[in-house]
């Protein structure tokens, strides 16, 4: 599936001088496959970027598309659809559920497109060194323990496209290598694309492309 | 999952009030709309004048005696008693206006003749479901409604002749015969019994056959109106008592008695469904809000299912069912406290002499669906407004 940004401003940052290379106000392609890093300083709309791309907000002029279709015009069918099938996200707040344990959190996932088993999904917590907190509540494990399982809620499902919203901000250097190998591990065997925004790093792996905002 | 989820942060006071109010409600709504109902049924068909309709005269005493005051109505007096708002209607009573007398004419019984006063009521206030109830010119038979009493006072003639006495339905095949005369003429009409009246003193006739005696037999004498119909609004008989005892007039006790007894039960009843009405609407309104509140609640939860792919359909089902749930639960334990509690009115009512029929109305249960289907449809549109606000 090809996301392209032509001409997207969004209009809290439309004041906001943009450099040429910016996202905003220019046309880019995101094509089926590609593992893209984006990178900006605060304050440069990289979690407005993730919003609009997956249709959560549309305060913005220019076009957003998936193969030539324009978001604006999805339905909550669509939509649904894509969440579930095409695109998985990893937003800068986790949007986990404090009060369900890590296994809730994942089952609530794993529910809509049944892939993995439990035993499968607490292998996912043991290789980013979690595993013990298969029974505790969310809400009482430390940002980077949170961060941990809201990439496995992504990577458990299918999709085409992982969006990541500064997914690796409290994590040390070698939990983080551990989620990049994870992250191209499942997008490998799914021929899916990435795109990671940061806020500079490029936590010294591989992309196909760096853009900026 | 879901469930729990999503009916977190719950307020357990406020859905206890809520549902308590809802079933207080509910049970006193299907019992008041059916006991109106069947109070309201109560002495139909036993008796020939319609609900809320009493025979009125004008009260006799030394006065009239003397012919210092009248004791029948003018037609400007029938048109002021039509006036009030609580009557709905007023119409004369004909009398016969010629001779007549009443004689039985079968073989089975012995000869008994007396000269009868036969009356014709609008076929507006009775309630005759026969359809023998009509006659014209030429017909041999006339149909009749004999005052029980009369009845009674043949009995008493065949007992004192050592004849066994008869019953309402033997009655009712015996045949008997009106001489219709006066001063050049006289004639004779077959009659058959097809009911009998408490309420009414003479021999009621069908209205033609009336005519028919007062053009051909008639005595010559100015017609007087001395009673008339009454029939008073719904539940508003006590103002027909009111209007009677201020202008002089007077009617058969167990009338007005029945028609006290169901005017006030009625009322009390009705007061009670308008109560359980708001009770109802308002602990409706309790719960509709309540599940306002806890979307609110868990407006983030709502929110981050929408956006981990859960269908707003999804959601908006999981609210709606759960309160569909609520309600139809408390519907259920109502409409089973309603029939405990019909036992024991039941019985009550019995007790106290009033033989209301027993059986369920289906007024009651009509309104417990249409209550049903209206919580149903606002939780419906409550849940999906919620839901898709998130979305």
């Amino acid at each position: 599936m090809k996301i392209r940004f032509n001409q997207v401003m969004p209009i809290p940052l439309a004041s906001i001088q943009h450099s040429s290379e910016s996202i905003w106000g220019n046309e880019v392609s995101f094509n089926t496959g590609q593992k893209i890093l984006l990178n900006a300083s605060s304050g440069k709309g990289k979690s407005t970027f993730t919003s609009s791309a997956v249709g959560l907000r549309n305060d913005y002029t220019g076009t957003i598309s998936y193969d030539e279709l324009d978001i604006k015009s999805f339905n909550e069918d669509d939509w649904t659809k894509i969440r579930r099938e095409k695109i998985a996200v990893v937003f800068q707040d986790l949007q986990l559920f404090p009060t369900l344990s890590v296994k809730e959190n994942l089952l609530i996932k794993s529910l809509l497109q049944p892939k993995y088993s439990e035993v499968e999904l607490k292998n996912f917590l043991e290789f980013l060194g979690i595993a013990d907190k298969w029974e505790q509540k969310c809400g009482l494990l430390s940002m980077g323990q949170q961060q941990r399982v809201a990439i496995i809620r992504a990577l458990i499902q299918p999709f085409q496209w992982l969006i990541m919203d500064e997914p690796f901000s409290h994590l040390d250097v070698e939990n983080t290598k551990k989620c990049l190998e994870l992250i191209h591990q499942r997008c490998d065997e799914q021929k899916a694309g990435f795109i990671l925004t940061t806020l500079g790093e490029t936590h010294g792996t591989h992309f196909d492309s760096e853009l900026k905002l | 999952m879901l469930r729990k989820l999503l009916f977190q942060n719950q307020d357990r006071k406020q859905l206890i009030i809520a549902i308590t109010g809802a079933f207080l409600g509910i049970t006193f709504l299907i019992t008041s709309i059916h006991y109106l109902i069947k109070v309201n049924e109560f002495g139909e068909g036993a008796e020939i004048l319609g609900p809320n309709t009493v025979i009125v005269q004008k009260r006799v005493s030394t006065s009239t005696t003397f012919n210092l005051t009248k004791t029948d109505f003018s037609s400007r007096e029938i048109e002021k008693i039509k006036a009030e708002s609580f009557v709905a209607d007023v119409k004369p009573v004909i009398s016969n206006n010629f001779d007549v007398s009443f004689e039985t004419a079968d073989p089975q019984v012995p000869r008994f003749r007396s000269d009868v006063f036969v009356q014709t009521l609008d076929p507006k206030f009775l309630d005759v479901k026969s359809d023998k109830w009509h006659w014209k010119p030429g017909e041999k038979i006339v149909p009749i409604i004999l005052p029980r009493d009369f009845l009674v006072m043949l009995n008493t003639f065949m007992s004192a002749q050592g004849i066994p006495q008869v019953s309402d339905e033997l009655a009712m095949q015996l045949k008997f015969k009106f001489t219709l005369s006066n001063d050049k003429s006289k004639e004779w009409v077959d009659a058959q019994i097809i009911g009998f009246t408490n309420e009414v003193p003479s021999i009621l006739v069908p209205e033609s056959f009336m005519e028919y005696g007062n053009k051909e037999y008639s005595l010559g004498k100015e017609q007087k109106i001395t009673q008339i119909m009454i029939s008073g609004r719904e539940n508003e008989f006590g103002k027909v008592e009111q209007l009677m005892k201020e202008r002089g007039l007077e009617s058969k006790n167990s009338q007005i008695i029945v028609g006290r007894l169901k005017s006030m039960v009625g009322t009390l009843f009705l007061v009670v469904l308008g109560i359980s009405i708001i009770a109802v609407f308002v602990s409706g309104l309790v719960l509709i809000q309540y599940m306002q509140l806890l979307m609110s609640k868990n407006a983030y939860e709502v929110k981050t299912l929408l956006r981990i792919g859960y269908h707003p359909k999804d959601l908006t089902k999981q609210f709606f069912f759960y309160f569909v749930k609520v309600f139809g639960v408390v519907a259920f334990i109502g409409t089973v406290v309603f029939l405990l509690l019909k036992f024991y009115l039941d019985d009550m009512f019995e007790t106290g002499g009033i033989y209301i029929d027993t059986g369920l109305s289906y007024q009651s249960f009509t309104a417990l669906l249409i209550t049903f289907a209206s919580f149903t449809f606002a939780s419906f549109r409550t849940a999906k407004n919620g839901i898709f606000s998130n979305y």
